[in-house]
């Protein structure tokens, strides 16, 4: 247990360096010269003429059908790794209910992909 | 002193990715690529678009940096060379990388630009992807092992690599690993030419120079995760272990960096037709060949 938190200290560490590392980098620039202020400049990408609209209205998320099907499947995956763990200790018995499991699931994809789900909306 | 190994041979990696980068890019050699291109982005201007939202703005290329460190950081290059070795290992693996898709819709939506945005919301699509095909694998990986903690998944391997034992499994996954690090023919966030640079076009100077880093890293975090699954980690004859890590990381890298130099970029409805009428079908399918294997010839 003592052992496990440590080891996720350590992580947390590790993230908590990496920020460091990027702020002496900023620092670093910083020291070097800084950003004239220049009419024109910080205007986003947009092949040369301001966006009209805000941006964020314009992006149709075409690949919706299989973001439901993906919520499906991932919500199986957080099953599928203590099972994957005891697998061999369980034998056949684990292979057949996962089996069943997956087969069902495995019928929704089906049934999703007949019904168009898998389709660029 | 373990950690600041471990530290340095990603450095190191991700200084060699970017020279073969370089060379892929301009096909001339040249070892001190990388530092001319550091610096001259730390000495460049770091412009921030106008109405940007800051927050994301700003922690994109951190968090970005960050998750590809705490993926590595539990996969092991030698006996007792890891930063951790929690026992929840390949799991965790899954979790830090999903940072990823984090790190990337933040910086899509932060700068407030047309081609970022889309950039972004593409990168959420590619994740819809590619997902399933990192976490289904490393299932078959784990049933194998018995175990989450990566270093009982390398000695699993010692009798036979995965890449023979589950050969499907290795395909799916090496090419999902591209996915998550937006390699070519998988750059569908970052598409030069069609989106502007889109997530990395706004970041400009020592931004893009952390941008580029945690992409590099994420690189190398990728092709070890690669290696620890599949390809037997440490594993090998002759020479030392940290060697034939260091070996395989690196010939795994130069083959992700490299197919990607000779095909056209796919298509975002395309690549997720094939992952899902494709590639989760033979997913499942490689759960099941391997769960048989388990049970009959370990």
């Amino acid at each position: 247990m003592n052992n496990a938190l440590e080891q996720y200290g350590l992580l947390l560490g590790l993230a908590v360096g990496t920020v460091g590392l990027v702020l002496s980098l900023y620092a670093t620039a910083r020291a070097l010269g800084k950003t004239r202020r220049e009419p024109g400049k910080d205007v986003p990408a947009t092949s040369g003429r301001l966006a009209r609209d805000p941006v964020w209205v314009r992006y149709h998320a075409r690949y919706y059908g299989y973001a439901l099907l993906f919520l499906a499947f991932d919500m199986e995956m957080a099953y599928m790794y203590p099972w994957a763990v005891v697998y061999r200790k369980e034998g056949l018995v684990a292979l057949l209910d996962m089996g069943v499991f997956l087969a069902i699931l495995f019928l929704g994809l089906l049934y999703g992909w007949s019904q168009g789900a898998l389709r660029r909306q | 002193m373990r950690i600041a190994v471990v530290l340095g041979f990603l450095l190191l990696g991700a200084y060699l990715i970017a020279v073969l980068e370089a060379w892929l890019a301009t096909g001339r050699l040249r070892l001190a690529a990388p530092g001319w291109a550091a610096m001259a982005l730390l000495g460049r201007e770091s412009v921030v678009p106008r109405q940007p939202d800051r927050l994301f703005f700003e922690t994109a290329p951190v968090l970005l940096l960050i998750a590809a460190l705490l993926a590595a950081a539990v996969l092991p290059l030698a006996p007792g060379l890891f930063i951790t070795n929690l026992a929840t290992g390949a799991l965790f693996v899954n979790a830090a990388l999903a940072y990823v898709l984090v790190a990337l819709l933040m910086a899509g939506w932060g700068p407030d630009g047309a081609y970022a945005l889309i950039g972004g919301w593409r990168f959420l699509g590619q994740l819809i992807a590619y997902s399933m095909l990192i976490v289904m694998p490393i299932t078959a990986v784990a049933m194998r092992a018995e175990s989450l903690l990566t270093t009982d998944i390398v000695a699993s391997q010692a009798g036979l690599w995965n890449i023979l034992y589950q050969p499907l499994g290795f395909v799916l996954f090496f090419l999902a690993a591209m996915g998550v690090a937006f390699l070519p023919p998988f750059d569908l966030p970052s598409a030069e030419g069609e989106l502007a640079g889109g997530v990395t076009g706004e970041y400009t100077g020592v931004r893009l120079a952390v941008f580029r880093l945690g992409r590099l890293v994420l690189v190398i975090t990728l092709s070890a995760a690669t290696v620890v699954f599949y390809l037997g980690g440490w594993l090998g004859p002759v020479l030392p272990p940290w060697a034939w890590s260091a070996v395989k990381i690196l010939a795994v890298s130069a083959a992700m960096l490299s197919i990607g130099h000779y095909l056209p970029r796919i298509r975002e409805a395309h690549l997720l037709a094939w992952c899902w009428k494709l590639g989760i079908p033979l997913a499942l399918l490689n759960i099941f060949i391997v769960g048989i294997l388990v049970l009959v010839w370990p």
